[in-house]
């Protein structure tokens, strides 16, 4: 290559057509475009959406996602949940709607990864959508599901650390006196009076 | 006496903002993440622990200020 070009490209950051670095760059965006990854996108539909028409739009969901040509790994369908906080979302006409409850539910599924910012777009076109999260995350199930409240009940931090145990073992137990012989002591003690 | 990390003694690797009701465990009672002196939990797990909480408050799932 032109020496002259390749201190042109060095100065100014350019990359020149034909050249290594372009086609460096080249085989990079080709790796990084072919790059498949697992994605986890949790939604919520709006609290005013009619229980019978949820499997309906869940179905528009995966419809979108299955478009770009996504394998589904796991999913829970939407469920009705009561929020920990109103959710306030402005409408067309600039006023508030307010929800205390809302249908939550996700889905799992791997995917190209030049394809995810398409899937969240389509998504966020959706009426029924109140919010969303898109997370990269792993193909083994991370979610504990219903053996969480087991596994939950077995720790209560910051109520109960093992230094407080420890505290409470060492604390000094009342001793358990025969009465006998502690009207005997009194007596002595009497005596010696 | 050292206390052992909650998640690395119930093998689990991932923690998962779903899971609220183990999230709800490491939260004081106005919602917010108990600090790692309190909780006891290794520098790793506390990172995705207070990133699980996060994703489950922008959720809905656990409150920002609970009263």
């Amino acid at each position: 290559m032109d020496v002259h070009l390749q201190r042109i490209q060095k100065s100014h950051g350019l990359i020149i057509p034909g050249s290594d670095g372009h086609r460096l760059l080249r085989y990079m965006n080709e790796i990084h475009n072919d790059r498949q990854a697992v994605y986890e996108i949790g939604y919520l539909f709006v609290g005013s959406l009619p229980e019978e028409r949820v499997p309906a739009e869940n179905d528009k969901v995966r419809k979108i996602i299955a478009d770009a040509g996504a394998s589904v790994i796991a999913e829970e369908v939407p469920h009705r949940e009561r929020l920990a906080y109103t959710i306030r979302r402005k409408t067309v006409a600039g006023s508030y709607e307010k929800y205390d409850e809302a249908y939550f539910g996700w889905i799992k599924f791997e995917v190209g990864t030049v394809k995810i910012e398409g899937i969240k777009k389509s998504l966020e076109t959706l009426p029924v959508i109140l919010r969303m999260l898109v997370i990269t995350t792993v193909r083994e199930n991370t979610y504990l599901g219903k053996r969480a409240p087991a596994l939950a009940s077995v720790i209560r931090p910051g109520i109960q650390t093992p230094e407080k145990t420890l505290e409470n073992a060492a604390a000094p137990v009342a001793p358990v006196v025969n009465i006998e012989e502690m009207d005997k002591s009194i007596d002595e003690m009497v005596k010696e009076v | 006496m050292k206390k052992q990390c909650y998640f690395s003694q119930h093998n689990i690797k991932y923690i998962d903002y779903k899971d609220t009701e183990i999230l709800k465990k490491f939260l004081n009672p106005h919602g917010r993440i108990l600090s790692r002196r309190r909780t006891g939990i290794s520098a790793k797990y506390q990172r995705e622990l207070a990133m699980a909480v996060k994703r489950a408050r922008f959720m809905g799932l656990l409150p920002y200020i609970a009263g």
